[in-house]
């Protein structure tokens, strides 16, 4: 995955997909190690893709109608022990002991009570193979007792043994002082008996079960994958997920009603309420400006992580999701750089820059970047920026670069705008209440204000995007005083008259 | 039914009938020194059980090691335990492997030891075994809804090892046996009364139940506060120290002349008492420890908390059974045991007795 997806483990955390996977619960080490190694799917492996999201939708159902099958399926699977150990022993040749033969016998036995489950895996598109003999050889007698030792019917010769055993310790419960020591020493003597017949049974118990270690392996990684695709639907279930539609290259990506689930479930428990966020995004650049707190670093991780959550194969959690595969996904937001290389942030930037484009060069890659160039001086920054936007314009490649900047239209330029500060929320609160409760609130509260004036939904807008005149009234809410209002007030206006047309 | 001489109650009755196992759901073997004895009466309870043919099948484990043939301290031979077929046992798989008894793998427990994971076996022959068990209390507690998956009826038995004194009772068991032997002291005497105030200190009363409700709820609210203050009938203080030890004055600097109880989460000590005692606001409340066997205090120690009118008391009675006397020391000296129990008799209230070794 790390080839395919361009981002740092700290914003890969921002991001918050190692939450995501958290949330994703298997049941078996199996599924858990099927899990971590985080398959990133391409349009080489789209066919691949499709048939996990098919099957991930089929088991959705399933789970979302706690279909006992699936109930079952949970309750075998949370009992499969790892078992890498014990098959690379029996491979191997090594002689297993009896911890390791039940160990393998559980197994067998899950595999097949999971087999049995048709509907569920049918629905998974999973199927086990037949170990009915190499079950057979670890219950000899076909009692179907659960539990494992070495039986007497693997050999006559050790049930005659067990028997003088069993008599022996008759006796010895009979007797007494020097008669009872005598006697414990004779059972000393055939214990040795047995553990010498019962040392060969295991060698020739563990040659005839080794017969069947492909097929063991198979029904092992099978159940690796049904615990996957379960946790995934699960998953879908808890989240609201949706399956995704994959399109071709040419077409855009539709994200409707995104929603990022850790972040909603933060303000959830603060009693806030996500707004989920819907855009599309073609091949070429997308610009996303907008007042300050008003979500764009929020919107572009809720949608990289849903489209990053459809190429590792889970569902996204929006109410309608299309994308086609990328080569490669990249999030950018400004860091501190790279200080062990000297580095500054915005060497580190630059170089970021650099990387992706040269890779968008014969790769279709989904580039998103917050606010790039933020530390740099803005005249220069505008440039970077637009020329950014123009050169990824008629590439291939999907660019989304929220920023506030003024970039002006060229070709390949798609521009949206966070709805900001809705004006009637604003009027309902006169200025002069502004300022007289603005004194009384702890910064916590005035941001919480601020939240609930905002609207965070996202809106596509033509031509040159109108910056927002929004950051001076935050400054405002947030209880900056009047005096220094009334100079940022100024300065702006001065601003708007210099550089009026 | 094999008679066990406890002459000195003026009776003779059964093993069974003087500690009332025959009821009891769990028990736990605690012994008050290395070879105190606790193996040789476990060894007794087993061979009493099958003598008696009871119905319900028993079930041992043990916390941290026991049962193999050389103490693994001293080296010298230890007695080793004896199960009939049946009989489950809760022990990890290194241990299993020196046992010869012919075990059925029932269950693999998830919980490691350094002898490997504990295995849930059910002896098909009568033989020894050597039993490693879970090293917290908590994790006795998963051995013992395991085994009860298999045996919900059985007598589970857990048999202490070296200084884990601390971790036998806990909640675990229902009823403890007190093993004493004369390592604790030659002077008959002097065992007599060390024997009584460990009894005292195990036994230490229950605190009354809504206290206990009061402290339990505060317990889950602050899962890491290590003492807890109530003050009143509902106000408590949570103290979250990163140990005992070390944090008297952190403890008593919550405490105000309305405090009632300090509870304290862990073993208690003379180390911490000190420094307790050497604050002023200690005085005139209840000490309250998880049960007993946390209460790691000398005589004078106690009389001292008496003086400040502090008296002790536990979230989790123990129910002390017996007093099982081992009468020989480590190094093979022996004192007699007659005169031990006559000693004891005038002190401790509950059945002393001198079981004997083991049939083996």
């Amino acid at each position: 995955m790390k080839t395919s997806v361009m981002i740092s483990q700290e914003l890969l955390n921002q991001v918050g997909l190692p939450e995501v996977l958290q949330a994703c619960q298997c049941r078996t080490p199996q599924g858990k190690r099927l899990k971590d190694s985080t398959r990133f799917f391409t349009r080489a492996s789209q066919a691949e893709l499709l048939e996990e999201l098919t099957t991930i939708a089929q088991l959705k159902e399933l789970v979302k109608a706690k279909h006992p099958q699936v109930l079952e399926a949970q309750t075998q699977l949370s009992r499969l022990r790892e078992l890498r150990g014990t098959f690379s022993r029996l491979e191997k040749g090594n002689l297993l002991d009896d911890t390791e033969f039940f160990e393998l016998k559980s197994a067998l036995t899950i595999f097949f009570r999971l087999s049995r489950l048709k509907k569920l895996l049918s629905a998974a598109g999973l199927g086990f193979q037949i170990t009915k003999e190499a079950s057979a050889l670890l219950d000899p007698a076909g009692t179907g007792n659960p539990a494992f030792h070495i039986y007497s019917d693997y050999s006559p010769e050790l049930g005659l043994i067990r028997k003088r055993k069993k008599e022996l310790e008759r006796e010895i419960s009979l007797a007494k002082g020097n008669q009872r020591k005598i006697l414990l020493t004779k059972r000393t003597l055939v214990i040795a008996e047995e553990d010498k017949l019962e040392e060969q049974i295991r060698w020739q118990l563990g040659k005839n079960l080794a017969q069947w270690l492909p097929q063991i392996r198979h029904n092992a990684e099978t159940c690796a994958i049904l615990d996957f695709r379960l946790a995934k639907a699960d998953l879908a279930v808890r989240w609201k997920g949706t399956q995704p539609v994959v399109v071709s290259e040419t077409e855009p990506a539709r994200l409707e009603n995104c929603r990022h689930p850790i972040i909603a479930e933060m303000l959830e428990k603060q009693g806030l309420h996500f707004t989920p966020i819907s855009i599309t995004l073609q091949q070429g650049s997308t610009v996303l400006s907008g007042a300050n707190m008003g979500g764009k670093s929020v919107a572009l991780k809720s949608i990289f992580l849903a489209l990053l959550m459809t190429q590792l194969g889970y569902f996204p959690i929006c109410e309608g999701l299309q994308t086609t595969l990328y080569d490669f996904m990249a999030f950018e937001s400004s860091q501190d750089g790279d200080l062990d290389q000297g580095l500054s942030s915005f060497g580190f930037e630059c170089i970021q820059i650099r990387n992706h484009h040269r890779r968008s060069q014969t790769q279709n890659g989904l580039i998103l970047m917050d606010e790039p160039c933020r530390g740099t001086n803005p005249a220069e920054a505008t440039a970077i920026v637009q020329a950014l936007c123009r050169t990824y314009g008629t590439s291939s490649s999907t660019f989304l670069v929220a920023t506030h900047y003024t970039i002006n239209p060229a070709k390949g330029i798609r521009f949206y705008q966070v709805r900001g500060i809705r004006p009637e929320a604003l009027d309902e609160m006169s200025d002069q209440q502004i300022n007289q409760e603005s004194d009384k609130y702890e910064d916590l509260t005035r941001v919480r204000k601020i939240q609930n004036l905002m609207d965070y939904r996202l809106d596509e807008i033509e031509g040159a995007h109108q910056i927002p005149s929004g950051a001076i009234k935050i400054a405002e809410l947030l209880g900056v005083d009047e005096g220094l209002l009334r100079e940022m007030m100024a300065a702006w206006q001065e601003d708007q008259w210099l550089n009026s047309d | 039914m094999k008679k066990t001489d406890a002459s000195a109650f003026g009776t003779t009755k059964t093993l069974l009938e003087l500690a009332s196992l025959e009821n009891l759901q769990s028990l736990a073997l605690i012994g008050m020194s290395k070879n105190a004895g606790k193996t040789t009466c476990l060894n007794h309870i087993i061979t009493a059980w099958q003598a008696s043919g009871q119905t319900r099948p028993l079930a041992i484990t043990s916390i941290g090691r026991d049962g193999e043939p050389k103490d693994i301290v001293s080296g010298r031979a230890k007695p080793r335990i004896y199960i009939p077929a049946g009989t489950l046992i809760a022990s990890a798989q290194g241990a299993l492997e020196q046992s010869d008894a012919l075990l059925e793998i029932l269950e693999l427990s998830n919980v490691r030891t350094a002898l490997g994971e504990v295995v849930i076996c059910r002896a098909l022959s009568d033989g020894y075994v050597e039993l490693a068990g879970p090293g917290s209390a908590e994790e006795i507690g998963l051995i013992a809804d395991l085994v009860r998956s298999y045996e919900p009826d059985c007598l589970f038995i857990i048999d202490g090892a070296l200084s884990r004194r601390s971790q036998a009772g806990s909640g675990v068991s229902e009823a403890v046996i007190l093993a004493v032997s004369a390592d604790t002291s030659l002077d008959p005497e002097l065992l007599a009364e060390k024997t009584r105030f460990a009894l005292e200190v195990l036994q230490t009363p229950a605190l009354d139940q809504t206290d206990k409700k009061l402290l339990l709820n505060a317990c889950q609210a602050n899962p890491q506060a290590r003492a807890l203050i109530a003050i009143g009938k509902v106000q408590t203080i949570a103290v979250e120290i990163p140990s005992l030890v070390g944090y008297g004055k952190e403890i008593a600097k919550n405490l105000v002349p309305e405090t009632r109880i300090l509870y304290l989460r862990g073993a208690i000590t003379d180390q911490i008492l000190n420094e307790l005692l050497k604050e002023t606001n200690f005085t005139h409340l209840s000490l309250v420890a998880e049960d007993g066997t946390r209460i790691f205090l000398k005589p004078e120690i106690v009389r001292k908390l008496r003086l400040r009118n502090i008296d002790l008391a536990v979230i989790n009675p123990i129910d002390v059974r017996m007093v099982c006397l081992n009468p020989t020391r480590t190094n093979g000296q022996t004192i007699d045991s007659q005169i031990l129990i006559d000693k004891m008799k005038q002190t401790v209230k509950i059945p002393v007795v001198d079981l004997g070794p083991a049939l083996l």
